[in-house]
């Protein structure tokens, strides 16, 4: 399953998205409500796999954690996506655990589920396009998967090519 | 000399290691009459403040914890709302992090030194450390051992001005851990980290094992 997080509220992104590939499903989540991480560790320690804010982005975790890709589509603001689109990638900590490993020479958390998510990022307005493909590359290690590209939108056709 | 100290995570004070990390290194940069400011992102009720004190301050550094390679979506957030200086500010940053390795911190830290100039300061460096996980969940001589090294750190920056400095690169410690190293700390993990991080699960209220599944095993 593809999956994408609008956390703009042009809606008109998603739509030409749907135009060219029908096989993806679209959460809308520009309005919806979704707090930052608040870095409690409760989905670590006390509540193992579950976010102790409960706002819209309980349904967001639900997708993730059977999605073959998420694709994060962000406004942007200080060369980097916006704290919108930060925030779907900080609480994203339930699906990893508590417990570590080592993968190559670094430390990774342990997944919780056997799925594994590559992640991409659709963004508007200005960013570092380079910085932000170095840091999706990393993003990517907290799912154990990996990059699948961050395109402006001008290039969605691009983006939407790797969406299979 | 005067620093506005920002401690950008957005974790409540009382828990915060980031909090624990700044009062050390305050007492070191305070140690010959220097002064600081300390505000928290974490407590929005701040923030038309900690906006003013950005404004008129010079010298300034932001603390934060890396979150998911970067810096947290809350301080991102806050800093969505501050006028841009252009007036000679230097901003120096203390990056902090779970994972121990300074290899895991490099992302993080090559965008603060972009953020200094998209915020129209000078760039004063960042001092790089991880390993910083369980402070929180430690006391007295045990949360000693990883919060005091940070006054040193405090002096050096009360002599230099910045974090452009030998003694600061080194506090990062380790890139990465040698094979032998990382065959036993995973040992350790396996074993020893294993025990704590449940003992502290349970100690939390926690009955679930930490790999636990809460949405099914659906995939």
């Amino acid at each position: 399953m593809i999956l994408i997080v609008n956390t703009t509220t042009d809606t008109s992104i998603t739509a030409e998205i749907r135009e060219l590939n029908k096989d993806v499903e679209i959460i809308e989540a520009g309005a919806m409500k979704i707090s930052n991480c608040i870095g409690c560790n409760y989905c670590w320690l006390k509540t193992p796999g579950v976010c102790s804010i409960h706002d819209d982005y309980e349904q967001i975790l639900k997708k993730i954690i059977v999605a073959d890709q998420l694709w994060v589509i962000s406004d942007t603001a200080l060369g980097f996506i916006d704290h919108k689109g930060k925030n779907i990638f900080d609480r994203i900590m339930p699906v990893v655990t508590m417990n570590l490993k080592f993968k190559g020479k670094q430390m990774r958390h342990i997944m919780r589920y056997d799925k594994r998510t590559d992640v991409g990022i659709i963004y508007t307005g200005d960013a570092d396009r380079e910085y932000l493909e170095r840091w999706n590359s990393r993003a990517a290690l907290n799912f154990d998967s990996n990059s699948l590209g961050v395109f402006p939108v001008s290039e969605i056709k691009e983006a939407v090519s790797c969406m299979y | 000399m005067h620093v506005l100290i920002i401690n950008g995570s957005p974790r409540v004070k009382k828990f915060s290691n980031t909090d624990k990390i700044i009062a050390r290194f305050a007492e070191g940069f305070c140690e010959n009459g220097n002064t600081v400011d300390v505000f928290e992102v974490s407590d929005r009720k701040q923030w038309d403040d900690i906006r003013a004190a950005f404004a008129v301050n010079k010298d300034i550094i932001i603390a934060l914890p890396l979150y998911v390679e970067c810096i947290p979506g809350l301080l991102l957030e806050f800093l969505e709302t501050v006028d841009p200086k252009n007036d000679g500010t230097k901003l120096s940053f203390i990056l902090q992090s779970g994972f121990a390795e300074g290899a895991q911190l490099r992302c993080g830290e090559a965008y603060l030194e972009k953020l200094a100039g998209y915020l129209g300061c000078e760039y004063g460096g960042t001092l790089v450390k991880g390993d910083n996980f369980s402070i929180r969940l430690t006391e007295s001589e045990d949360q000693d051992r990883q919060t005091v090294p940070y006054r040193q750190m405090g002096v050096v920056f009360a002599g230099k001005g910045s974090f452009d400095d030998e003694e600061c690169r080194k506090f990062t410690g380790p890139e990465e851990f040698p094979l032998m190293v990382r065959l036993l700390i995973g040992f350790v993990f396996r074993t020893l980290a294993k025990k704590n991080f449940t003992k502290a699960s349970q100690a939390w209220g926690c009955d679930k094992p930490l790999d636990y599944r809460p949405y099914g095993q659906e995939n």
